[in-house]
């Protein structure tokens, strides 16, 4: 199959979204070894054209991107209006979505995919489904250690792509966990936020950039 | 009363959704405040999602760009309106991207709202928004409903209410001014 990814990210090649990718493709390259996997990145400007081209040759196409205002970033809706419609029928191209989010619960996620099932439908792509993963943001600054089923994650979706040609739906299941917090994720929630522990990444950013004592600055008033 | 409209239409006048828009901006204006931003004609660059705005310069966006005056613009507002024609099942690029930068208007800190995570405000207020659509050619009624959800999502994280979601081709832009000043 030729296989070829879209990356969404502004990030570009330092996204979570690239680093996500690299642990499907090392799953995906464990059954398929040394096949050539395309990756293009939909931030570059200059690259437009080329993605395009390749996006129409593309046998399977998965975009992976970043929740952006709980929906695709500006640049990746850029990318959706200049998407030609194909005109096999019946739709042979397959598409399917990584949605990964800063926040814990897979929720900010499930409206977007609605978007993303309809598109595919509506440029008669046959659509694989969109897999979505929530907790990405800070998992960079993490110790591997705490990241390692994140990682796995990926690489068991991408083994079960090289084999099956679609995404597995157990493993879309287990990722989309939490969808919302029950009982016990509050609980959790709460002992951390009184621990100082649900915006460590923030305040320790700041104030090793300085801009701590800045941090609730109200720049165009009220 | 200060209405602030963000236009993302990226086709140049004159058209179809330029000349309502325009009608629309004359009926407000009898009574009110209106600003009026073509996005089209601004320079408004992607987010690069750098977080500069929330742990380097908190509240200010590290882009040099036409931005800045939206920004302002939005937090003297009593009220949006965010007009586009639906490109490909939602509102445009051009909006979207202008969208993506107002996070330089939230607070990077997590609180719970509806025992869900968003980030906390970083103003007192923001103002409640209106959607302004022209349908596309194969527009029904579920890509209506994605759009409305979405905007339902944008509300809930910028802590505030989308008033309505309204369409060139149902709702004169008499109506849509009187509803707009009775906000």
């Amino acid at each position: 199959m030729t296989l070829t990814i879209f990356n969404g990210s502004p990030r570009r090649h330092k996204s979570n979204s690239t680093l996500l990718t690299e642990h499907f493709l090392e799953g995906y390259h464990s059954i398929r070894e040394g096949e050539n996997i395309r990756i293009c990145y939909l931030a570059d400007p200059r690259m437009l054209q080329e993605n395009l081209e390749v996006f129409n040759q593309s046998e399977y196409v998965i975009l992976i991107f970043p929740l952006y205002t709980d929906c695709m970033p500006g640049l990746v809706k850029e990318f959706f209006e200049l998407l030609p419609v194909k005109d096999d029928s019946p739709a042979s191209v397959k598409l399917g979505f990584i949605v990964q989010s800063g926040f814990p619960e897979s929720n900010h996620s499930i409206y977007v995919e609605r978007y993303l099932k309809k598109l595919a439908q509506r440029l008669n792509y046959s659509y694989l489904g969109t897999v979505i993963k929530g907790g990405v943001e800070g998992i960079r600054s993490m110790p591997p250690s705490m990241n390692k089923k994140v990682f796995k994650g990926f690489y068991r979706l991408g083994l079960h792509f090289a084999k099956n040609g679609e995404f597995s739906g157990e493993i879309m299941e287990e990722m989309k966990n939490p969808v919302k917090f029950n009982n016990m994720g509050l609980i959790i929630f709460r002992f951390l936020k009184l621990a100082g522990l649900v915006n460590y990444y923030w305040k320790s950013n700041l104030k090793k950039n300085r801009a701590y004592r800045q941090r609730n600055n109200k720049p165009y008033g009220n | 009363m200060i209405i602030t409209i963000i236009n993302g239409d990226m086709q140049p006048a004159p058209n179809e959704f330029a000349s309502y828009v325009s009608e629309l901006l004359s009926q407000l204006q009898k009574n009110i405040t209106v600003n009026h931003y073509q996005l089209r004609e601004m320079n408004i660059r992607n987010c690069t999602g750098c977080w500069a705005c929330w742990w380097k310069t908190p509240g200010i966006c590290a882009i040099n760009d036409d931005m800045d005056r939206i920004f302002a613009a939005i937090m003297a507002s009593d009220f949006l309106i965010f007009a586009s024609p639906i490109m490909r099942g939602f509102t445009s690029s051009l909006l979207k991207r202008m969208t993506d930068r107002l996070v330089t208007l939230l607070h990077p800190y997590i609180i719970l709202i509806n025992g869900e995570c968003h980030h906390r405000k970083r103003y007192e207020r923001y103002p409640d928004f209106g959607l302004l659509l022209q349908k596309e050619d194969d527009t029904d009624n579920e890509d209506l409903d994605i759009i409305r959800v979405i905007y339902d999502r944008f509300a809930l994280n910028f802590h505030c209410i989308q008033r309505f979601a309204w369409l060139t081709d149902q709702h004169k832009t008499k109506e849509i001014a009187y509803d707009t000043h009775n906000i």
